[in-house]
């Protein structure tokens, strides 16, 4: 993890910058182990910002959440740089949207954090709930919870986010400044995949059926993900009207598989729209079945490369799936 | 009013009973998510839960809508659904009670809103709160964990029993005829009660700073305070969705070839789309003027309008925004606030 005081220097001397307008960062939440998404326009507000296993948020999604509005007369556009905090999944993301054009290089300030794993908030609050504020850092393999005057210690792997026990790249591939020590990355093995993929198509459906059922259509999944930035979203175009705005299984099964496909070779696997889903939808499940396909069949990972998958051809490309 | 006891044992008896005269919707556990649905069985439902995620708005201002069915061949016709379904509605909490209170002034208008026929035809079995969460705060806004205002039967978990008390009219007709289940509340279950109501009183951490809230947001509208929260606002609908207060609506037809429906469906106030016009023009540009919107609709217009805030303290919208942006800290700081 990184050093809080080094982070904030630095960032400190980002935000000072003259063709910088803000830095993106994480700050303590309002209650329990929530961290909340900073933004930091002065080097004083950067004296809130924290970085700890809590910061779950991939804040990859804020450039394009930044609204312009129709610029008044002698009015120029304000073009100056974001600053963004990125761990490995997030550096990824911005690195997707580069290559997609989505953002110019030159639009963001990358600073890399190397990352050990982020909390799932649902894990924890099942262990220590009902707290109004609580702590954590990492130490010896072991997540130490300081909380209301306790202090618990739980082996990481009980709490991780399920994606981040098997990241292969923790460490920022993107960046201007990295602050802290390179860490060891994981294997994915897709075990969870898998176990999906030998069942019956009766039994898959059985499966999804109830998840989807109780998807309430809020789009926190679409609106969390920094790959989900098309100008118009296919749900929200009336005519044609591709999904209907009924919220029936048939309607939220259509959603579900589309933005996953639409996220085929895009996802970069951060497991934020998992987080968003207030309805406990394992949507990741979806999106690493695409994942676990499109680096079989193009040996392909998604922000990691030169260019999207979609827009180069090799002659060795599998083509079985061609009638 | 009666009050009386009935065994937990007994509970499902009473359930299996109602099932002959009503449609009953209870909570039920889809996965780890407790959500109202139609129940068959009393083995379906749960009452361990600490509140639904979903509110109890959505069975009579239902996500979808049916409002009526069209079809052409040689003529066109249409089909108004006949809505005359007797609903016990079980295991609603005081918070989304009294959320239906807020609703009654949205929907019952000179015209007829499928709403109201609901309204009407739903007996309320309210469950009083043990254990409230983390982020509840109903006595900051006129609730609390064993209020039984808004219920027309409320029931209390006392231990091996539930304490109940058939309040309305409508409640004791649900309870007709099945004397044979209770006995007659004594002093000791009353103070194990009021014990627990103290207990769950005590439980509640978090206050929400109410006190001239209408008159503190009167002078702050162009304050720079909103585009501060809006800017970590991620734009989804989470947190509407979760509410028992919003109201929001789509109207539009679904149909296909010669049929179709017009259906109602919940809308979003943080969308974009919402406000847009036909020209494009939009008046709420920005997340900051929908933020905006939202806290002045339930803190200042609401109680303008209705003497009462459409907020009811339930902590939804607190505990699913994925940002953490915290309607008891947004309103609470409004203290500080430049205007």
């Amino acid at each position: 993890m990184a050093n809080i005081d080094e982070l904030r220097r630095i960032v400190k001397e980002i935000v000072d910058r003259e063709d910088v307008k803000y830095v993106i960062g994480y700050e303590k939440g309002t209650y329990g182990f929530r961290v909340s998404p900073s933004f930091a326009f002065t080097p004083e507000d950067v004296e809130k910002f924290i970085f700890s296993p809590l910061c779950v948020h991939n804040l990859a999604v804020y450039p394009h959440l930044e609204e312009k509005l129709p610029l008044k007369r002698n009015e120029k556009e304000d073009t100056r740089k974001i600053g963004i905090i990125v761990k490995g999944c997030d550096s990824r993301a911005v690195a997707q949207i580069i290559q997609e054009k989505g953002l110019d290089r030159e639009d963001v300030v990358l600073i890399g954090v190397p990352c050990t794993g982020v909390i799932d908030l649902k894990k924890i609050n099942a262990r220590c709930p009902h707290l109004m504020y609580g702590e954590v850092r990492e130490e010896n393999g072991n997540f130490i919870i300081t909380a209301e005057g306790d202090t618990h210690r739980i082996p990481k792997e009980e709490l991780l986010c399920d994606v981040c026990t098997q990241c292969e790249n923790p460490n920022p591939i993107l960046y201007d400044v990295l602050i802290g020590e390179e860490v060891e990355s994981k294997k994915e093995d897709y075990q969870k995949v898998k176990t999906l993929e030998k069942k019956s198509l009766e039994e898959k459906w059985k499966y999804w059926e109830k998840k989807f059922d109780r998807c309430i259509r809020c789009y926190a999944c679409r609106n969390g993900c920094p790959l989900c930035y098309c100008e118009e979203c296919m749900v929200d175009n009336l005519s044609p009207q591709w999904v209907r705005r009924s919220v029936t299984i048939s309607e939220n099964t259509a959603w579900n598989i589309m933005r996953a496909y639409h996220l085929a070779g895009r996802c970069v696997g951060c497991g934020q729209c998992e987080r968003a889903c207030p309805m406990d939808i394992p949507l990741m499940e979806l999106n690493k079945k695409l994942e676990k396909d499109v680096k079989e069949l193009f040996d392909y990972q998604a922000g990691t490369e030169e260019e999207p998958v979609l827009a180069v051809f090799s002659p060795d490309d599998p083509e079985e799936f061609v009638l | 009013m009666e009050e009386m006891i009935i065994r937990k044992e007994k509970f499902h008896d009473l359930v299996e009973r109602a099932l002959k005269e009503y449609t009953v919707v209870a909570p039920v556990d889809n996965e780890g998510v407790v959500l109202f649905r139609r129940i068959a069985t009393p083995s379906e439902l749960t009452l361990e839960f600490s509140n639904t995620k979903i509110p109890a708005k959505s069975i009579l201002f239902q996500q979808t809508e049916t409002l009526f069915t069209f079809s052409q061949r040689e003529s066109v016709t249409i089909d108004v659904p006949e809505d005359s379904e007797k609903v016990l509605l079980l295991g609603i909490r005081p918070c989304d009670a009294q959320s239906l209170a807020v609703l009654d002034h949205v929907f019952a208008g000179e015209l007829e809103d499928p709403y109201v026929k609901k309204r009407e035809n739903t007996v309320l079995i309210g469950l009083s709160c043990l254990a409230p969460e983390i982020n509840c705060f109903c006595t900051s806004v006129g609730g609390s964990p064993f209020s039984a205002e808004y219920t027309d039967i409320q029931l209390t978990d006392i231990g091996e029993n539930y304490y109940i008390e058939a309040k309305t009219d409508k409640g004791k007709k649900v309870l007709d005829g099945m004397s044979d289940l209770f006995r007659p509340a004594t002093e000791e279950d009353t103070e194990k009660k009021k014990e627990l109501e103290k207990k769950a009183l005590d439980a509640m951490k978090r206050r929400m700073d109410t006190d001239d809230i209408v008159d503190r947001l009167e002078n702050m509208f162009e304050s720079s305070y909103w585009r501060k929260i809006a800017l970590k606002c991620l734009g989804c609908a989470a947190c509407t969705y979760a509410c028992p207060t919003c109201h929001c609506f789509d109207m539009l037809d679904e149909s296909a070839v010669a049929r179709g429906a017009r259906v109602r469906v919940w809308d979003s106030c943080m969308y974009p789309e919402y406000t847009r016009q036909a020209s494009g023009y939009n008046p709420r540009p920005e997340r900051m003027n929908r933020i905006r919107n939202r806290v002045y609709h339930k803190f200042n217009y609401y109680p303008k309008n209705w003497d009462i805030i459409a907020c009811v303290g339930c902590g939804r919208c607190i505990s699913v925004c994925p940002v953490n942006i915290d309607i008891i800290d947004v309103i609470n700081r409004t203290c500080e606030a430049e205007p």
